[in-house]
């Protein structure tokens, strides 16, 4: 049954990701500049202006274009699996996004996992005595946590832990500037410096991502709180609990069957807050000088770099849709009512 | 039993190198592992906002600062300005008025054949380890010739120069893409180049970051069937050449380090290893030079770095060099079209305020139209800060209490680069409601910078503008005038404002050919004094260029791109 669920799945996320490169490739043009003029700002002939646009393609008709995006043009396209050049830096853009895919995800990773290991027992806490100190703590907690922008977070920590107190690295990057980086090979920083057996460049790595992922799980802990709060309190007062508690379990095995009852639509979000990070750490990635994707994204964005736009928007969709097949798989593991 | 003690001794190093992991992993997330000090051992330490993006000068990102940076510190030129003054905040100001060999030790300009011969230094090695030759010369002019890069910027350099044959035709006529005798070799270490018609600029030219010069052996060795100018290579990895330094380790959006180029011809740099790191909030770059994390800040916020000025160990230097800003009025848009509109305008600018709350001081006001610091440059008559003269001319032209402005709102939608928000955003602010005093209707559009670009340079049809982006590459007023105010039809580069004075435009036919120094001067005076009696520009103020840097930190200089020389850096004793 999860197999039909994965195999469906998959192919509607095909369908998907073809509308969305045929979306995306067009929807970018409608954009109000002419990335050509970027190019020759110090020479803008009308000779040189041209010979920039013909560079980049531009002087070619729209299908034509979209034909060589595709891959159906002389060069290789997108049916080949390459995502072009980028017109900013002339590097090939599956290679940009493959440095800079990685940091993202371990950012978000680390971040949703320490949302996740905060949020279930505040939660549980929480759900226990409705309406006692501790949940009307979590309320206000969920509600101001929510409600404050990642950077100022992001910001206040740096200038507390940082600046302050001189606990925490600079907001750097993901090691200390002098030290050597380890060979990449998954381009997730504590997993290379791992492999390479550099505990200390390890410990490096780990001093940087804690304040980030410090920041994204204070931001994401407060959605997760109050869902996995609302879904134990409503499973806590369902039958089959109140069968368990009356059966004389223990108060944490009662406690175990309504996370598990509770556990589906939480999985869901945290599928959901994952895929919006990709894209959305942008303003944390920049405070602590990451060089992750979003930032990625928003340099293609603001220099109208058309293949780095197109490979970024497709690249975000693809992880998010491959997020939300396994946290689907997982649903239906647990609740196989999901699957049908 | 070998085995087993093998086994347990096996056993007691994982939980060793575990028990290291977990107390590493437990000090970082407790935060108890904080930097390291700063030392002086490891290299020199830069903060910026943003690390070079490409590195070839014909590039898709050459136009950018910080790829400047990044290609001035690993090429080198023929000749460039000999040193002059240091001034009173500490930096080294090159003398405009005097050249000094480079990669060309001595040179002759024979003015009848309109022939420059370069006797090429022959104790300069590249990165590569090849030595320097007249074929690498040839090579990149060749290479400049060809506009086969995304932005011939080489080509533009040496047309700007006069050199013969480097002219529009090369983007019509593929044969003309090749070099021919222009540029040709006398023997091993000697080149010529040849002007096609008299031209001052060529040895400024020469100075600027568009011709410096490849190791030709060494990018030929990355040339490929598709890319045969190695562009590629150049931009993507490094471009080879005999500068001070050799590209280490280059990760794009996060840092660039650069290792001392152990062959270079004045002698190995002073400071080994240069670590470019980008921190993109400048905040956050305040912060970390505060905590004497870093050697070297730049791009810091005026409001920052007044604020760094009395920081113990901490040094602000600053240069009042060719960043300037002025005010954009498009005369192909109604009503800038009327002179007496934009005179008016001029007039309503608050220069005094924009100094004090926008620069926090570090800026003079303006009324030239080329940077003062440049030869030739001359003072303008541009009024500002005459808010009673503004609405007087105002009236004069119809619009008193500037009504009947109302008809051009687009008009006044005062656009600045958002990604300079931190800096032109006060002033556009401070700018608006001076205007709006007056009855002027202007409001604030902050555009990204490629909108910004593309509409000040290709479509020329942003109506109104604070701009603080210009800096002429090349120091010669003249050249500043042909970029901005001569029309296209007389040579004009990038006349953005769509500026046309058939009065200038002839005096630019008579100055671009003048050889006579004392002569073009005049002329090129003439010239910038017609384009502020019409106010081409409003000028409003030239503000200082600034690094942060620990005191530890000597040695810095100038130059006209604005990219620091790591080379001249060292650390006090």
């Amino acid at each position: 049954m999860i197999a039909r669920l994965v195999l469906r799945r998959i192919a509607i996320g095909a369908m998907q990701m073809a509308a969305l490169a045929a979306l995306v490739f067009f929807v970018i043009r409608l954009m109000p500049a002419d990335p050509a003029a970027r190019f020759v700002g110090l020479g803008a002939s009308p000779e040189a202006y041209a010979a920039a646009r013909a560079t980049l393609g531009l002087d070619k008709p729209l299908l034509a274009q979209f034909a060589d995006f595709l891959g159906f043009g002389a060069a290789r396209g997108l049916i080949d699996g390459d995502l072009g050049r980028s017109w900013v830096s002339g590097e090939s853009v599956a290679r940009e996004i493959a440095a800079a895919l990685p940091i993202t995800l371990e950012l978000v990773a680390c971040g949703v996992a320490l949302a996740v290991l905060a949020a279930f027992p505040i939660a549980l806490l929480s759900a226990r005595r409705p309406g006692g100190g501790a949940d009307r703590a979590v309320l206000i907690y969920g509600l101001f946590a929510g409600s404050q922008p990642e950077f100022v977070w992001a910001l206040g920590l740096v200038f507390v832990f940082f600046a302050q107190l001189g606990l925490a690295p600079g907001p750097l990057g993901r090691l200390s500037p002098f030290a050597e980086p380890p060979e990449p090979v998954t381009g997730f920083m504590t997993i290379d410096t791992l492999l390479a057996g550099r505990f200390e460049a390890f410990s490096d790595a780990v001093a940087h991502l804690a304040l980030p992922a410090a920041t994204l799980a204070i931001v994401l802990s407060g959605p997760i709180i109050k869902m996995l709060r609302d879904s134990l309190g409503r499973a806590l007062k369902s039958d089959h609990v109140l069968f368990a508690r009356a059966s004389g379990l223990s108060e944490n095995r009662v406690s175990a069957i309504a996370l598990k009852s509770a556990l589906a639509p939480t999985l869901a979000l945290i599928g959901i807050l994952f895929g919006f990070m990709l894209g959305g750490a942008v303003l944390v990635e920049s405070v602590f000088a990451l060089g992750g994707l979003g930032q990625y994204a928003v340099r293609s964005v603001l220099a109208f770099d058309y293949p780095a736009i197109q490979g970024v928007v497709l690249t975000i969709a693809a992880v998010s849709l491959l997020v939300y097949l396994i946290t689907d798989a997982a649903q239906a593991l647990i609740d196989p009512r999901v699957a049908t | 039993m070998r085995i087993a003690r093998l086994g347990a001794a096996g056993l007691r190093f994982g939980l060793r190198r575990a028990r290291l992991s977990v107390a590493a992993v437990s000090c970082a997330l407790l935060l108890g592992c904080g930097s390291p000090p700063l030392t002086n051992a490891d290299g020199l330490l830069v903060l910026t906002d943003e690390t070079p993006t490409g590195l070839d000068y014909d590039g898709p990102s050459a136009a950018i600062p910080q790829s400047q940076t990044g290609i001035v510190n690993l090429m080198e030129p023929l000749i460039d300005y000999a040193p002059g003054a240091v001034n009173d905040s500490g930096v080294r100001i090159p003398d405009f008025t005097r050249f000094e060999g480079r990669l060309a030790e001595r040179w002759d300009f024979d003015a009848a054949r309109g022939v420059l011969r370069l006797h090429l230094r022959r104790d300069a090695v590249s990165c590569a380890g090849n030595p320097l030759t007249a074929a690498d010369v040839v090579y990149t002019f060749a290479r400049a010739k060809s506009v086969s890069g995304a932005a011939p910027i080489g080509w533009f350099l040496a047309n700007a120069g006069g050199v013969a044959d480097f002219d529009g035709d090369v983007f019509t006529d593929p044969a003309a893409r090749t070099l021919g005798d222009e540029v040709r070799a006398i023997d091993r270490h000697t080149v010529e180049i040849r002007q096609g018609q008299p031209n001052p600029l060529l040895l400024p030219v020469l100075t600027t970051f568009g011709l410096l010069i490849f190791d030709s052996v060494e990018m030929r060795a990355r040339a490929t069937e598709d890319d045969p100018w190695s562009h590629d290579y150049a931009n993507n990895a490094a471009p080879p050449s005999f500068g001070p330094y050799c590209v280490e380790r280059w990760v794009r959006s996060s840092e660039l380090v650069l290792r001392a180029n152990p062959h270079y011809y004045r002698g190995a740099a002073p400071i080994a290893r240069i670590v470019i790191k980008r921190v993109p909030q400048s905040a956050n770059r305040y912060m970390i030079m505060r905590m004497r994390q870093a050697h070297v800040a730049e791009r810091l916020t005026p409001r920052e770095v007044a604020a760094i000025e009395d920081v113990d160990g901490l040094a602000v230097r600053s240069v009042q060099g060719n960043e300037s800003l002025f005010l954009h009025m498009n005369f192909a848009t109604p009503p800038f079209d009327d002179p007496l509109v934009r005179r008016a305008i001029a007039a309503a600018i608050p220069t005094r305020q924009i100094i004090r709350n926008g620069y926090f001081g570090a800026a003079v006001p303006w009324t030239g139209v080329a940077p003062s610091s440049y030869p030739g440059a001359a003072s303008g008559a541009v009024t500002t800060d005459d808010p009673a003269r503004a609405a007087a001319l105002l009236a004069q032209a119809g619009y008193p209490g500037g009504r009947g402005l109302e008809r051009y709102p687009d008009a006044f939608r005062l656009a600045y680069v958002a990604e300079r928000e931190a800096v032109l955003g006060p002033i556009a602010a401070s700018l608006q409601t001076a205007l709006r005093r007056l009855g002027v209707p202007a409001t604030l559009d902050p555009i990204p910078s490629a909108q910004f670009g593309d509409r000040q340079l290709v479509k020329k049809d942003l109506p109104f503008a604070l701009n603080d982006q210009e800096k002429p590459v090349v120091v010669d007023a003249g050249y500043a005038a042909q970029l901005f105010f001569v029309s296209a039809s007389a040579g004009g580069v990038n006349n953005m404002v769509n500026y046309a004075n058939p009065a200038l435009d002839a005096l630019w036919a008579r100055a671009r050919g003048e050889t006579d120094r004392v002569r073009r001067t005049a002329l090129i005076q003439d010239i910038q004094r017609l384009a502020s009696a019409d106010v081409a520009w409003a000028p409003i103020v030239e503000y200082r260029t600034h690094w942060v840097g620990d005191a530890q930190v000597q040695g810095w200089s100038w130059r006209p791109d604005n990219a620091l020389r790591f080379y001249d850096l060292r650390f006090a004793p």
